[in-house]
């Protein structure tokens, strides 16, 4: 079984322990405590491996949330009131019947809802997302330009996440209540606080326009054309090439709204980390190395660092998502061609084969951090594995 | 725990990590610094970049109809006539090197160039002219109303004409436009072109055009960023300047940044506000845009009591405050003395335009009847014209009104949302736009009773007959002088009794590096990117 839960004892926790502990649904409290009170449970007894078992389990959870998924974004889209023809046609066109009509039948919008839900169902089910309306082209080949912008954006920024916020958080615990430890209070407390999209225009007009340290927005030089398409990712497909200009182009390109974004989860990250170490160190094993005169070194990623790292792990997941939702604003105002920017288009012109196509990639997406993530425990925690 | 973390060893612990974050941000920031370098290059290169927020769907000439797609239809597409420069009141020749439009007027005769070639070199034909635009009519995309009810047909190799059932003299306004461009036909059918709803070509046009204009497609992205390159083979007397133009999405608050640094050459969407304080060594061009604001009053009785009361409307003209929007709009923007734009053959002149009369509002609407009226204005809230947002006018307009005693309640909606009250004639009040379809007064018979415009603010067929036959003597008219003064006819009766209440045009503020040259703004296309020149 997967422990997914963690509780989250430090008051000062930086997130919502709430949310942590809704993850994945699974979550019986079976998570195991950073030190070894709890003594692991026994798995259920079963005819198939644990490992099976789980896997099962998991794609039928998955599949079970991605038809919600479609089901949710179908009814939700067709709530909205207001008219896709509306957003599609010109006024002129509009007044004509047989244009509407015909714009109606082309997009399978003549049809009764169930049946066009079941149909685009169908067309999910043989790797069809259907047409984008605005772009009257396969959302499958729109989301294959929109989803690797979107992931190198967002993986850069969990990347510098992971590693400042870990350090932060590791720095901020053991020097606990001095000046270093307040400072990256504020920090993280900024982190938190301040709406990405006013930091992004911030960091633009003062790195791009007053420093003239960045280059402008989009994903290369605008005189420069992308590398060949292998991974859809501009900095390792460049690299692939060997257009090192283009390299240096595309992450000088990335480096800015990485930041911006990487900033909230830093935030995050450091809270949790640091809230995570604190318990363990004063944990009695912790204590037992110390007296043995273990290193410093050995005694912090060894014994402490490890212990703590699940519930840093489960907060790496989350934060992961909360990147993907703040790049919508981020990626309007860097004019980053992602998923953001096309579910922000899409939604306002109520392009619903668009919409669902989103709402599909943000879900495996989701499904897939969690998979990672429970994976992750058991790498870390032997005794997750027995269960 | 505090005391133990503080111990020796635990203080050596932290040099790892602190060095992990530190590395960290530094190849980050070490990947900034490294860019500005290959920026000077691409300049130099001749590539210009526009930024815009993008309003695109398609590159194919034949379903364009969003002011993004006609730029680039514009640069990669050649039409039969189109305008010199910004003067949209004379159509002038392009692939066609002259027009005669006979005395019933419902006959254009069009006499093609020779020598036109398209980019791949082969020439331009009639039969060419006759398929592109049989193409359009019939394939019953957006663009399709312009060629409605018009036969195309080729006398011989050099002739066209076209012919429509009515007098139809607007047709030589409506030709220029870029959804009219002409397409290599071969190249178009060997791509599933046909002239029918069955057309499947879009998917090519959209990778690569078939034109003959300065500029071709080199690829184009819907949602990020068009790239056109110069059409070395181009037939007209001016090649293009730039090597590469690329086009890209770009938020307003973002185009003026980018542009300020020099990171694009022409920005073409900010407000007034941007558009103030920028570096002195950017050139900004302040143009009154066709897009003419206007606000009516529902008269289908069964929508509003109130608002379909003619004195209730007429209180609302005397009552907004014309000087004052003008001021929240920006330098650049004027009052629309009419529906149909200053710029336009037809236009009402300035000093015909309505004045804020705050007594005579209060007396027309003691006139009306209603007591203490309180009506719902509804307008789209997210959307902003030439970078004039539409609620900040709302707000204005309810002020306004609220001095002369008419309580507005401002009811604001997604576009989407609200466009379908709109266009099914339900909204009470309306604060609305109209651009123009082709710059020609006829497009603007729209606002008459029972016509498109006309019925979304509930105003059906036979309720002004004077007006509707003053339409359709202007619809018939002849010549540019008894045109113009059919269409004057129209626009004072409009603004005497008609439920619609134009406000104002606002500016199209474009910015532009210094060394960019020869940018004209273009009430249909915005910017011909043929004209652009380098310093």
């Amino acid at each position: 079984m997967s422990p997914t839960s963690v509780p989250s004892k430090d008051p000062e926790a930086g997130g919502n322990p709430k949310a942590v502990q809704d993850r994945e649904g699974t979550g019986t409290a079976s998570a195991p405590k950073a030190a070894g009170t709890a003594p692991p449970r026994a798995g259920r007894t079963g005819g198939r491996s644990p490992l099976a078992r789980f896997l099962i389990r998991r794609v039928l959870t998955a599949l079970l949330l991605a038809v919600g998924i479609t089901l949710v974004t179908f009814v939700l889209t067709n709530l909205v009131p207001g008219d896709p023809v509306a957003a599609n046609l010109g006024q002129r066109a509009l007044g004509d019947p047989t244009i509407v009509a015909q714009w109606k039948a082309e997009h399978g919008l003549d049809k009764p809802l169930p049946q066009q839900y079941l149909l685009h169902l169908q067309g999910v089910l043989q790797g069809d997302l259907g047409t984008s309306q605005q772009s009257h082209r396969p959302v499958r080949d729109d989301l294959a330009e929109a989803v690797p912008a979107t992931l190198e954006l967002a993986g850069v920024a969990i990347l510098i996440s992971l590693v400042a916020g870990v350090a932060f958080g590791v720095i901020a615990a053991l020097r606990r209540d001095r000046l270093s430890d307040h400072l990256l209070r504020i920090l993280s407390l900024v982190g938190i606080s301040v709406p990405t999209f006013w930091l992004a225009l911030t960091a633009f007009y003062i790195f791009f326009y007053r420093l003239q340290i960045t280059p402008g927005s989009g994903r290369i030089d605008p005189g420069m054309s992308p590398p060949p398409q292998v991974t859809g990712l501009y900095t390792i497909d460049a690299a692939l090439a060997g257009q090192w200009d283009v390299f240096a182009s595309a992450i000088g390109h990335l480096a800015t709204p990485a930041l911006v974004l990487a900033l909230y989860t830093i935030g995050l990250l450091t809270r949790f980390t640091r809230s995570a170490v604190l318990e363990v160190l004063g944990q009695d094993y912790v204590r037992a190395a110390r007296a043995k005169g273990l290193p410093g070194r050995v005694i912090l990623f060894r014994y402490v660092l490890r212990s703590a790292l699940v519930p840093i792990i489960t907060v790496a997941g989350l934060a992961f998502g909360s990147l993907l939702s703040g790049t919508v604003l981020v990626e309007a105002i860097f004019a980053w061609p992602g998923v953001g920017q096309y579910a922000f288009k899409s939604a306002t012109s109520l392009d619903l084969p668009a919409v669902m196509g989103v709402g599909l990639v943000v879900g495996a997406v989701y499904l897939v951090i969690n998979l990672i993530v429970d994976v992750l425990y058991g790498v870390i925690d032997p005794r997750v594995r027995l269960s | 725990m505090a005391i133990r973390s503080r111990r020796p060893g635990a203080k050596a612990a932290l040099l790892p990590v602190l060095l992990t974050g530190a590395l960290a941000l530094a190849a980050c920031s070490s990947g900034g610094s490294s860019t500005p370098a290959s920026q000077g290059g691409g300049t130099a290169a001749k590539t210009l970049v526009i930024d815009t927020s993008f309003n695109l769907k398609t590159a194919d000439p034949g379903r364009t109809y969003e002011p993004t797609g006609l730029i680039v239809g514009k640069a990669a597409y050649d039409t039969l006539l189109t305008f010199d420069g910004s003067d949209v009141t004379k159509p002038v020749p392009s692939l066609a090197e002259s027009f005669e439009l006979s005395e019933d007027g419902k006959t254009l005769t069009l006499k093609l160039r020779k020598g036109p070639t398209f980019a791949d070199g082969s020439p331009v034909t009639a039969d060419d002219v006759v398929f592109s635009l049989d193409r359009v009519r019939d394939m019953k995309g957006t663009p399709s109303f312009l060629l409605d009810g018009v036969k195309v047909a080729k006398t011989d190799d050099s002739t066209i004409t076209l012919t429509s059932k009515n007098a139809n003299p607007a047709l030589p306004y409506i030709l220029p436009n870029p959804a009219l461009g002409i397409l290599n036909s071969k190249v178009a059918k060997e791509h599933g072109a046909t002239t029918d709803s069955g057309d499947k070509a879009e998917q090519y046009l959209n990778s690569a055009s078939a034109g003959s204009g300065p500029y071709t497609i080199e690829s184009v992205n819907i949602s990020s960023q068009v790239v056109l390159k110069a059409n070395a083979k181009y037939w007209g007397p001016s090649k293009p300047v730039y090597d590469k133009v690329v086009i890209r999405n770009v938020e307003s608050a973002t185009q003026k940044l980018n542009v300020s640094r020099g990171d694009s050459q022409v920005a073409l969407d900010l407000s007034g506000d941007q558009a103030a304080g920028l570096p002195g060594n950017l050139q900004v061009k302040k143009t009154p845009s066709a897009n003419v604001v206007f606000l009516f009053a529902n008269r289908d009785s069964s929508v509003s009591k109130v608002s379909s009361n003619p004195k209730f409307a007429e209180a609302i003209r005397k009552g907004v405050d014309y000087t004052g929007l003008l001021e929240l709009a920006g330098e650049g923007s004027v009052q629309a003395p009419g529906v149909i734009p200053s710029m336009f053959l037809g236009a009402l002149p300035a000093d015909q335009a309505a004045k804020r009369d705050v007594e005579g509002a209060k007396a027309a609407l003691k006139e009306s009847g209603v007591t203490d009226p309180k009506v719902k204005l509804e307008y789209p809230s997210e959307l902003t014209l030439n970078g004039l947002s539409l609620q900040t006018i709302a707000e204005r307009i309810q002020a306004n009104l609220k001095e002369v005693g008419i309580t507005v309640e401002l009811t604001p909606a997604p576009v989407t949302t609200a466009l379908d009250n709109y266009r099914n004639g339900k909204e009470e009040l309306g604060l609305w736009w109209w651009g123009p379809d082709y710059p020609d007064p006829s497009d603007y018979l729209v606002f008459l009773p029972g016509k498109t415009v006309g019925l979304r603010a509930g105003w059906k067929a036979g309720a002004d007959k004077e007006l509707e036959a003053a339409g359709d003597k202007a619809a018939a008219a002849l010549g540019d002088d008894a045109r113009k003064q059919a269409y004057v006819d129209v626009q004072t009766k409009l603004n005497a009794s008609s439920p619609f209440i134009p406000l104002i045009q606002p500016s199209q503020n474009i910015v532009t590096a210094a060394s960019v040259t020869g940018l004209e703004f273009h009430p249909v296309w915005t910017v011909d990117v043929a004209d652009l020149g380098a310093k």
